[in-house]
This record gives C-alpha cells, sequence and structure tokens, in this order.
C-alpha cells in the first residue's frame, strides 16, 4: 500500500511539468496498428481521423449510493482525474447508470468534443453494455468506453480504508485513462443464426422446452439418454400441492412431444460432440445400439409396414431377467424392455450388456414387423443448430453413504423414490405401500427430511434439495389417505413451504394427523427380529430425546447432478459451480443463459427446483433460446485477433495453439500467411502473447493500449 | 433480577423470571469457546442430531445441543454452572453426525476448561486428577480387574505405569507444570476441609 501511494504523489508532483506531453507519444506508438484495416470500407475515413485526433477524455466517477461513495473520497478521485494529461472533462453522479447518469456522458460528449469515455464505477460485468450504449448514443463508437472498476475490487474490499481505497481508485481511473486515450473504433460482426435448436434431455423441463421451441416455428432436435422421455416426474405418483397425478398430466405432454412436426427425437442418444458458436452449432448426436427398429426406420431398410410396434410380443418369450431402473430396481424386466406401459416413443430396446442373443425375440416378431437387429451398431448423427438448451436433470444421492440411517443395510428403510413407485398405482406393488422386509402394511412411518442435505460433513450435499419437505408433506398425505391408521412421523428441522399454496399445503397434512417432529434424525436401528426400525432423534422443542418404534422409514434424499452432466457440459463449454450444478450468466438477472453465447439452462440441471420452478425456467431457456433464431443473426464482441501480414512469417505456431480453431494459414502473394475465422475467434489472446513476430493485433486488448496500462499504473502516468 | 414474592421455596423457583437478558451474553466466551475448542460452535444450526446421538441424554439431563445454543449467544454463567457441563462421556458420537461439521465434543471440553480457570469443577474429577498423579491412572487397576485379566491371560497389570512405575514421576512433571495437582488439591482443601 505503501509504495502505491509513493506511486500516486510522485505522479501528482510531476504532473505540472508533463502536461500533455505524452500524447504524441501515443499516436507514434500507434501508427502501425493495422486493427481498422481489414474493416476501412466499412467504417470509412472515421477510423483514420479518430486515431489522429487528440484525445479527448471524459471521466465519470459514480457514487453508486453509498456502496462507493461510503468507503472514499469521490471529489478527491474526480479532482484527480482532471488532474491527468488527455482528461478534458470530469464529473460524478449517484448512480452513472440511471437515466440521468447516462445522459451526462451523451451531453459531455458533444458539450467537449470528447473523444473516449471513463466511467469509474461497478464490474464491467454489471454496467459495460449500459455505458457502451450511452456512449454510442453521445455519437462516438462504443468501443470507445473503458470501465474502472472501483466497486467489487475496491469499495466492497476496502470497506474500512478509505484513504487506501481512494488511493486505489485514482490508480484504477489513471489505468483506464491510459487506455480510453489508445482505444479504436470497432465493429461489431454478424453472423446468420441456423434456424434450428437442440435440448438435450426430455425431461419435463427438456420436453417443455422443445414444445415451445416447436410452437415458435422452429425445428427442435430433442435428446434424451433414457430409452423415453419424460424424466423424473413420470416416476412420480402425484404431484404438490394440487395432488393432481402426475402419469395424467404429464403423459398428454409426452403424446405431444413424440408428435410434433416440429421436434425430432433423439432417445436412447447421447451428445457425442459439439463444434462451433453461437447461431452455428454442429452437434453430433450418438445414437446408441436400440436393437430394435422404428417403422421410420424399417421403412428406410425396405421392410414395408415394419418395424416396432410395442406389441410386446418380444418381451413375452426374452429369458433373461433383470432389476427395471425406472422402478428403482423393484420391478423385474426382460432384456429386450420398455420402462412402462406409456412410454414414448412405444418403442422396445435391447439391454446389450444383458442380451444372450438367443434369438427368440426375433421370431417372436415375425417376419412382417421383422424391428428386432440383434447386429444394430451406434449411430453418428449430425445436425446443425442455431442454440442450445441443456435439461439434464438430476439423480438421487447415494444415501447409503450416510451409514447412520441405515439404507441398504436395513430392509424397511427406503428412499422417496422408492416410495412414489410403491404408493403409485402403476408401479411395482400396483400402488400398495409395503414393507420390503414382509410385504406388510406400515402403521407407522417415520420420514427422514434433510436426509444428506444441508450437510456440510463432506459426505452430504451443502445446498437445499428444495422440494423434498413438500413432497415429503405429500407423502404424508398419502399414507394417511390409503392407510386408516397409519400415522406419518415428520423429521424435520425446517418445513420450507415457500410456493403458491404450499403453506396451506402444511396446514392441510398438520390437521389430517401428521405428526411433526423438530429434530433431525440421529441414527437408525433394526431390531433383527421383527424388522422394525428404531429412529432415534432429539425432539428439539420439547427438548427431550425420542426412540421412536415404526415400521418403515423413508428417507427424503439430497439430489444431485445427473451423473453425465460432467461430461455434457464440458462439451458445449458451460461452466459448473462448486457443488456441480450448472453454472448461469447471472444468479438473478439471467439464470436460464450461460457465459458460452447461444447456450442456455432449464431446470434442475441448474440448482435444485421443484415442478413449476422447471416448466418456469423451461420456458425462459425457450424464449431465450429463441430470440437470436428470431432476430436471425447475432453480433459478435469485435475483439477477434487479425493478423498483420507484413510481420506473420507464417510459422503456423498460433494455429496449433488456438484453442478454438479459429486460425489457419492461408496462401497470400505468394507466401503463406495466418488468417484468423473471425466467428470462432474468442479473443482470448493466446495468438496474440506467443507470437514471436509480434504479427497478431488483439482488438480492444492491443499491445500499446496494454503496456499503456501497465505504464500508468507502474510509471504514474509517464511514459 | 425478579423480587422474592414470598411463596414456598420450590414454587418460588418455578415462578423465578426465566428471561434472559442481553447483558447475560459475552461476546468473548463465543470467541473464547471458538479458540479453545479449535471448531465452529457459532454454526450450530440446532437440529438435535448431537443430543440424538448421545448417549448421556437419555439417563441424564445433560444436553449437548443446549450447550451448542449457549455457546453462540455467549451465554458463559449459565454454561460454566450448570452441572451437565460435566456429565459429556466424550464418546464423540455428536462430533461423528453433526451435520454442520462442529466437534461439539470438544465445545464442551474448552467450557470445561473455561470452568476450571474459575474453580467450578466437580470434586471427583479433582479426585481423578490425584489419583492419576499418585499411579498414572485415571481409574487405577484392582484385585477384581487382576483377576480379571488373569482369567483371560493377560498379565495381572498392564503395560503401563502400573508395570512400569519408574515412569510415574514424568507424568507428574507433566501436572506439575500445568500446575493440575496443586489447584486440584486446593479446590478438594477447600471444598472438604
Amino acid at each position: 500500500m505503501a509504495e502505491k501511494k509513493a506511486t500516486t504523489k510522485k505522479t501528482e508532483t510531476k504532473k505540472d511539468t508533463k502536461k500533455v506531453a505524452p500524447v504524441k507519444d501515443d499516436v507514434k506508438k500507434q501508427a502501425p496498428a493495422p486493427a481498422a484495416k481489414p474493416k476501412a470500407a466499412a467504417a470509412p475515413a472515421q477510423v483514420g481521423s479518430t486515431i489522429k485526433q487528440e484525445p479527448r477524455i471524459g471521466v465519470f466517477v459514480c457514487h453508486c449510493g453509498t456502496n462507493i461513495a461510503g468507503s472514499m473520497d469521490i471529489p478527491a478521485v474526480q479532482e484527480y482525474a482532471s488532474t491527468l494529461p488527455g482528461v478534458e472533462y470530469v464529473d460524478n453522479y449517484q448512480y452513472m447508470c440511471s437515466t440521468p447518469g447516462q445522459s451526462k456522458i451523451d451531453k459531455a460528449i458533444h458539450d467537449h468534443k470528447l473523444t473516449g469515455i471513463v466511467v469509474a464505477a461497478c464490474s464491467p460485468r454489471l454496467h459495460e453494455p449500459t455505458f457502451r450504449t450511452a456512449t454510442k448514443e453521445g455519437g462516438l463508437n462504443p468501443f470507445r468506453f473503458e470501465m474502472a472498476n472501483i466497486r467489487e475490487q475496491n469499495s466492497w474490499v476496502h470497506m474500512h480504508d478509505r484513504e487506501g481505497s481512494t488511493d486505489k481508485a485514482k490508480d484504477a481511473v489513471r489505468i483506464a485513462v491510459a487506455k480510453a486515450k489508445l482505444l479504436q473504433d470497432l465493429y461489431p460482426k454478424t453472423v446468420p443464426v441456423e434456424k434450428s435448436a437442440m435440448v438435450v434431455g426430455a425431461g419435463v423441463a427438456g420436453m417443455q422446452a422443445a414444445l415451445d421451441l416447436a410452437a415458435a416455428g422452429i425445428k427442435t432436435y430433442l435428446v434424451e439418454a433414457d430409452t423415453s422421455i419424460g424424466g423424473r416426474m413420470s416416476q412420480l405418483d402425484k404431484t404438490f400441492p394440487t395432488l393432481d397425478c402426475s402419469q395424467c398430466i404429464l403423459t398428454p405432454k409426452m403424446v405431444d412431444v413424440g408428435r410434433d412436426q416440429n421436434i425430432e427425437l433423439y432417445t436412447w442418444s447421447e451428445i457425442e460432440a459439439v463444434e462451433g458458436y453461437i447461431g452455428n452449432f454442429d452437434v453430433t448426436i450418438r445414437k446408441k445400439a436400440r436393437g430394435v427398429l422404428t417403422p421410420k426406420e424399417a421403412a428406410a431398410r425396405g421392410i414395408v409396414g415394419g418395424g416396432c410396434n410395442g406389441c410386446g410380443d418380444c418381451d413375452a418369450v426374452c429369458p433373461v431377467v433383470k432389476p427395471n431402473d425406472f422402478e428403482v430396481g423393484m420391478k423385474p424386466r426382460k432384456a429386450i424392455y420398455i420402462n412402462h406401459p406409456q412410454v414414448v416413443p412405444l418403442i422396445y430396446t435391447i439391454d446389450f450388456n444383458s442380451c444372450i442373443k438367443c434369438g427368440l425375440c426375433v421370431t417372436a416378431c415375425g417376419s412382417e414387423k421383422r424391428a428386432i437387429d440383434l447386429e444394430s451398431k451406434d449411430e453418428f448423427i449430425k445436425v446443425k443448430v442455431g442454440t442450445a438448451i441443456l435439461a439434464t436433470g438430476y439423480d438421487i444421492f447415494p444415501i447409503e453413504k450416510k451409514e447412520e440411517w441405515g439404507y441398504k443395510k436395513y430392509e424397511n428403510v427406503i428412499t422417496s423414490l422408492e416410495f412414489e413407485r410403491l404408493i403409485c398405482a402403476s408401479g411395482p406393488t400396483g400402488g400398495h405401500l409395503v414393507r420390503p422386509s414382509d410385504g406388510q402394511t406400515p402403521k407407522k412411518v417415520a420420514f427422514v427430511l434433510c436426509a444428506g442435505s444441508r450437510d456440510n460433513t463432506g459426505t452430504g450435499k451443502p445446498y437445499c434439495s428444495r422440494f423434498c419437505c413438500m413432497y415429503s408433506l405429500k407423502h404424508a398425505h398419502q399414507i394417511i389417505e390409503k392407510i386408516p391408521g397409519c400415522v406419518p412421523y415428520l423429521f424435520y428441522m425446517d418445513i420450507r413451504s415457500f410456493g403458491k399454496m404450499y403453506e396451506e399445503f402444511y396446514y392441510r397434512i398438520q390437521d389430517e394427523g401428521a405428526k411433526f417432529i423438530r429434530g433431525r434424525v440421529a441414527n437408525i436401528l433394526e431390531d433383527p427380529k421383527t424388522k422394525n426400525l428404531h429412529v432415534h432423534a432429539d425432539d428439539t422443542l420439547l427438548d427431550r430425546p425420542i426412540d421412536l418404534d415404526v415400521d418403515l422409514v423413508v428417507l427424503a434424499a439430497a439430489i444431485q447432478p445427473k451423473a453425465d452432466t460432467n461430461r455434457t457440459r464440458k462439451l458445449f463449454g458451460v461452466s459448473c459451480s462448486m457443488d456441480g450444478w450448472l453454472l448461469e450468466a447471472h444468479p438473478k438477472l439471467n439464470p436460464c443463459g450461460t457465459t458460452t453465447a447461444g447456450v442456455f439452462l432449464a431446470g434442475v440441471c441448474q440448482a435444485p427446483k421443484d415442478i413449476p420452478d422447471t416448466v418456469a425456467s423451461a420456458e425462459g431457456a425457450a424464449s431465450a433460446a429463441s430470440i437470436p433464431i428470431h432476430k436471425g443473426e447475432v453480433e459478435l464482441e469485435p475483439y477477434f485477433a487479425s493478423c498483420i501480414e507484413e510481420r506473420c512469417a507464417g510459422c503456423g505456431m498460433c494455429v496449433n495453439l488456438c484453442p478454438y480453431s479459429a486460425l489457419s494459414l492461408v496462401e497470400k502473394e505468394g507466401r503463406k500467411v495466418m488468417q484468423v475465422t473471425e466467428a470462432k475467434c474468442k479473443g482470448c489472446g493466446t495468438c496474440g502473447g506467443f507470437c514471436p513476430g509480434g504479427a497478431i493485433w488483439m482488438n480492444h486488448f492491443t499491445t500499446p493500449q496494454i503496456v499503456a496500462q501497465i505504464d500508468a499504473f507502474l510509471l504514474g502516468g509517464e511514459q | 433480577m425478579a423480587r422474592s414474592k414470598g411463596y414456598p421455596e420450590a414454587l418460588e423457583k418455578k415462578l423465578h423470571d426465566q428471561r434472559y437478558f442481553a447483558d447475560e451474553s459475552n461476546p468473548a466466551f463465543t470467541k473464547d469457546v471458538k479458540t479453545i475448542s479449535r471448531t465452529i460452535p457459532q454454526m450450530c444450526y440446532q437440529c438435535g442430531t448431537c443430543t440424538g446421538s448421545c448417549p448421556s441424554a437419555p439417563r441424564s439431563t445433560y444436553r449437548i445441543r443446549k450447550f451448542m445454543r449457549r455457546a453462540v449467544l455467549g451465554l458463559e454463567n449459565e454454561s460454566l454452572t450448570d452441572p451437565d457441563l460435566w456429565l459429556c462421556t466424550t464418546c464423540y458420537s455428536c462430533s461423528d453426525r453433526c451435520p454442520r461439521d462442529i466437534l461439539p465434543t470438544d465445545t464442551i471440553m474448552a467450557m470445561r476448561n473455561l470452568a476450571f480457570k474459575k474453580d467450578i469443577v466437580p470434586v471427583n474429577f479433582l479426585k481423578t486428577v490425584q489419583a492419576i498423579y499418585s499411579s498414572g491412572h485415571g481409574v487405577p487397576n484392582n484385585d477384581v480387574n487382576r483377576a480379571a485379566r488373569e482369567k483371560i491371560g493377560l498379565t495381572r497389570d498392564p503395560p503401563t505405569t502400573h508395570m512400569y512405575p519408574e515412569y510415574i514421576p514424568a507424568i507428574r512433571k507433566i501436572l506439575d507444570h500445568y500446575k493440575l495437582k496443586a489447584n486440584a488439591d486446593r479446590i478438594v482443601k477447600e471444598r472438604e476441609g
């Protein structure tokens, strides 16, 4: 700090002797800049003229209410800015991002013939677009704007060091002014957008997003890893708080998806590779070997009227029995199977990991349909899409890791998903809730909430899984409704009934006779003879430990991102937060977007959500994903690299370094030079930093600009 | 403090002012407990997993969760003068299961530490100190144990200071260094004369 202060003071003392001196130097350094050359046609004359102009910079310091002004001396920063060479105008305002704040910029550009704007305020992530627009409205090229962050990286972190933060703000302003003096006019490039979209995952989120996109007239590829669409919601019995049957409201949607002319459905498929950028993604879909032909595929092979019609004759003869994952392993299936009778598409699938290729199914299918092909292989299909939505959903946390609750050790400890299947009329028991140990109907059921959620031990999940409270209330209701005399006990820490009609639902369930015990379950022990369970907890409201003897325990297990999420997100270049959920562009203002342009998030893959929130987020993602498609073209930030051909030796080293495959070598005037595909370039600077000949010019982050910034910091503005 | 209402003693106790007031809270206590215990008692969300796991709780008035709450609120007097503080067996079940990854056992140990500094400690704990000083054992071996050991083919005395009494002086040196024996003797004398 002391060192930095000294630097600042040095500048202040020397400023009188220096005044406007460095300006000419800048012009010289700037001279070889070829940046605007390729653009010369699009930006006539203006570029050259502004470069030769002496820089006239306007500096605006924002108070951000007390966010900034509360921890530094704004007048001192403004006063200091006015002494910097090249600064023509200074001002401050309480909220620069407001309409009056922005019009200050507009007015100052006109009144003082400014050539560059510096706003010292928040992070450019927040308001750079705002002030670029204001700069543009004042008649300047929007890229003649530079932001000095004096909030996130200053006032917020140095809240109790007024003098220090003021000095740091002065440094930041000086550095920004140094760059602003060298800024050039840049023109964003537009690229056309393919009029099609992709949705990855066909649970309720993916289905809703696909239906919305399709309804908006967009060709949509819906890719699902399982054999049928429907996702987690199709495994549920009823939905809270309305108690409507999950299948009844979901299956019509599934049928709509299967029927929609604009939706091309790929079940039993995965994303294999993704290339390209917003507007032009080239996606490779891996269609896993299914062993069964759809009528369409059969027709393509010349089998007229053939293909699977879902009759189930094959299922009847198949000798291999495996647990059905859809029923959480509580029901058998064959090696050739469908998840449940309502599947979309109604096409059987062969589990080639367990198929013994006996051929009985082939015979049963008959010579007319000829739907079964035991030798089928994975197929790869390439499609081009403009935008993509990830809706990859969730898995249940392996709750057996929390050993104290005895899941997979005691037969009568089940998860809530198993409960859903047991209580569901189409489930393995036809809707009769029974104890796995003896098939008896339970009379006392304990529900363990926050099982693995809100857990900082490293074995569980630190977050709230968000819908367990509500479905456990629903489970309590279902027990009371279906089993007269059965009492549900809910062990809870907090009942989080935050949604519309949720608190009212809690009230109703309490009235129906469910017992709520405020205490997290410490451990569960089994009576080896009766297979009954002893639930140990602290009734924190009574301040007494409790030992509750129950017939069945249901663990409301935490949820975690679907197993394949990490692979898929990397293909699309999407980040994830520490807990593995996919990272949105902004948690409040852009929850469906990601930091990769053209890729959006829907449903639980972003964070735990109940069905209403999932559907809302899916509709949001579909709307966001359709915007670039309807617009027909997207603007790319003009931060791309360009080649100074006179200096390029054609060594080609940059070509291999580029992480986006944006560079190539081309033959020009008898020699090889590098060429940039601007739409692919993300402006990362890898090539520019490496080029041994200094032949690569990084627009908006040019070497002279960066050197000027470093000089401004280290030398206090002298160059 | 509430005034006496002139009821019989038992009723008076039931009817005394139960509220706690801001001035009872000592923020330094929360800090001290945190520093000594090297854990994070302030992160407790009162789920009760600790008391539910506690082997002492079903058969005593000891409530580890209550002590965690007192640590959060800085209720120093209430914590240190509560005789329940000495009912923890230090089995660490609560620490194993705490979802907030706190070590409640260590919080209790920190409070015992602070209580001892104020001479608040049950005499039986001090007698344990004296027993360690004289024999190197909190619970010295006895004839019943010796017979049992012999029966299962062990030596009559375990390979500790019982077998090697020459190491007892070293243990005494440690206890003397912290003045533990001297303080124990002093307090026992004050209490029992």
